[in-house]
């Protein structure tokens, strides 16, 4: 008996359907789910959620440098600079000029690369007098004291500010 | 023949079977069933707060950012970045963050032209970052599920699944995604999920000297988050886009945008 020409298309695209289902239970993660229900926003594979978890900590603050540097870190926590991290200042974006002399990544899996960022412009970010700048700091322990801002054009130009400030203690040096 | 106690049967079934739609199957899942009786304020949800009239636009937060989650630091791409507002007398707004405040703000010199001080009737800075959405548009147009809302309230990429089509950037209305260079799939703002699950704070509040962010569980009465949210007066960015945000602002202003 002659098959009718109308099932020939009918397979075909029953068995694309087929395919496109077998291939999608093998393609997709098994722990693709929703958590609790919501397809809208938790449709998601589950072991994602542990590759951020897991995400190493870089950006380690006062804590981690002061296992070595205790007196440094004291003597920051009680200056004008108590809230400023480490990081802020000893962490190079580029090029570190001067080596950590024990390695930090091997002994104590701390990623960052150390240096001294010295510069003027590194200062004038918080004490660069402009317009509307908060004057006054509020998150000191001794209460508001005044914010110190400098006009960096007139203000020694050209000077790298630490030449005369210490800034572990925020004062002269 | 129908008879009358066939028509019946038959109409009670149809009516019973009708009864049961497709969504109250749900409930023979446990944990469909669990987020019933679940109240609210046991539920985490993570939230955060910017203060800032405290802002001083040093962009350490920035740098910070871009140092833990490595976000190539010289690439013009940022999870969080500060925004400079300076209103003038004529009236005119200037807003400008020069490569996302990665190196502060350190001359009143938007765009290179130099802004004198009698001209300015207000200048202030708003940092931000992705608003971890209580209902993101960003994860519900991805069309490869790489993007999601996790149960605590922090959306996520999944980089091994994100297909690069960017429906998630060009959606986001805060523009906190963009393509992150090395992986080329969409990043963002995770709210450093890695750090907040270990009980640290993100990188951008550790590296703030100021106190201008905080973050905490919106639910958990104790949080300092919580405390600020519930009393004083705090606004979010594009409310009338209804996502949400969960990234609350002290002293925002109505030029921001």
């Amino acid at each position: 008996m002659k098959m009718s020409h109308a099932w020939r298309p009918v397979i075909l695209i029953v068995g694309a359907v087929v395919f496109l289902l077998i291939f999608r239970t093998i393609y997709v993660p098994g722990d693709f789910t929703a958590k609790s229900g919501d397809y809208k926003y938790q449709w998601h594979s589950l072991k994602n959620e542990k590759y951020w978890t897991d995400y190493p900590v870089k950006y380690m603050g006062q804590e981690f440098c002061g296992q070595c540097h205790s007196d440094k870190v004291e003597k920051i926590k009680a200056s004008g600079h108590q809230k400023v991290q480490c990081e802020d200042c000893h962490v190079m974006t580029s090029k570190p000029d001067k080596k950590h002399p024990v390695d930090l990544k091997e002994d104590f899996k701390y990623l960052l690369e150390i240096g001294v960022d010295s510069s003027r412009e590194l200062c004038k970010r918080c004490h660069a007098k402009l317009p509307f700048r908060p004057a006054e700091y509020s998150e000191s322990s001794k209460g508001t004291i005044k914010f110190n801002m400098i006009d960096p054009k007139t203000h020694n130009a050209g000077i790298e500010c630490v030449t005369c400030h210490d800034v572990h203690t925020a004062g002269f040096k | 023949m129908v008879t009358r106690r066939d028509f019946i049967k038959a109409g009670l079934l149809t009516v019973a079977g009708m009864a049961i739609p497709i969504s109250a199957l749900e409930m023979f899942k446990p944990e469909a069933m669990a987020s019933l009786v679940r109240s609210f304020s046991e539920k985490k949800r993570w939230a955060f707060v910017v203060d800032t009239t405290k802002c001083v636009g040093c962009g350490m937060c920035a740098k910070a950012c871009k140092l833990e989650n490595e976000i190539p630091f010289e690439a013009e791409v940022q999870r969080t970045w500060v925004e400079r507002y300076i209103q003038l007398k004529d009236g005119d707004v200037i807003i400008d963050s020069p490569k996302g405040a990665r190196e502060g703000f350190t001359s009143n010199d938007p765009y290179g032209h130099e802004v004198k001080d009698e001209e300015i009737t207000k200048q202030f800075y708003v940092p931000k970052l992705c608003n971890q959405c209580e209902k993101p548009s960003c994860v519900q147009v991805c069309p490869a599920g790489a993007t999601y809302k996790t149960e605590d309230g922090v959306s996520l990429v999944d980089r091994s699944w994100c297909i690069g089509c960017g429906y998630c950037i060009t959606n986001c209305p805060y523009f906190a995604r963009f393509f992150n260079p090395v992986t080329n799939t969409a990043d963002k703002c995770t709210f450093c999920y890695h750090r907040i699950t270990k009980g640290k704070q993100t990188a951008c509040i550790d590296a703030c000297a100021f106190g201008v962010r905080k973050i905490g569980y919106i639910n958990d009465p104790n949080s300092e988050v919580f405390k600020i949210i519930s009393s004083k007066r705090v606004a979010v960015l594009k409310p009338e886009y209804g996502n949400e945000p969960h990234v609350f602002y002290l002293g925002l202003d109505q030029i921001v945008r």
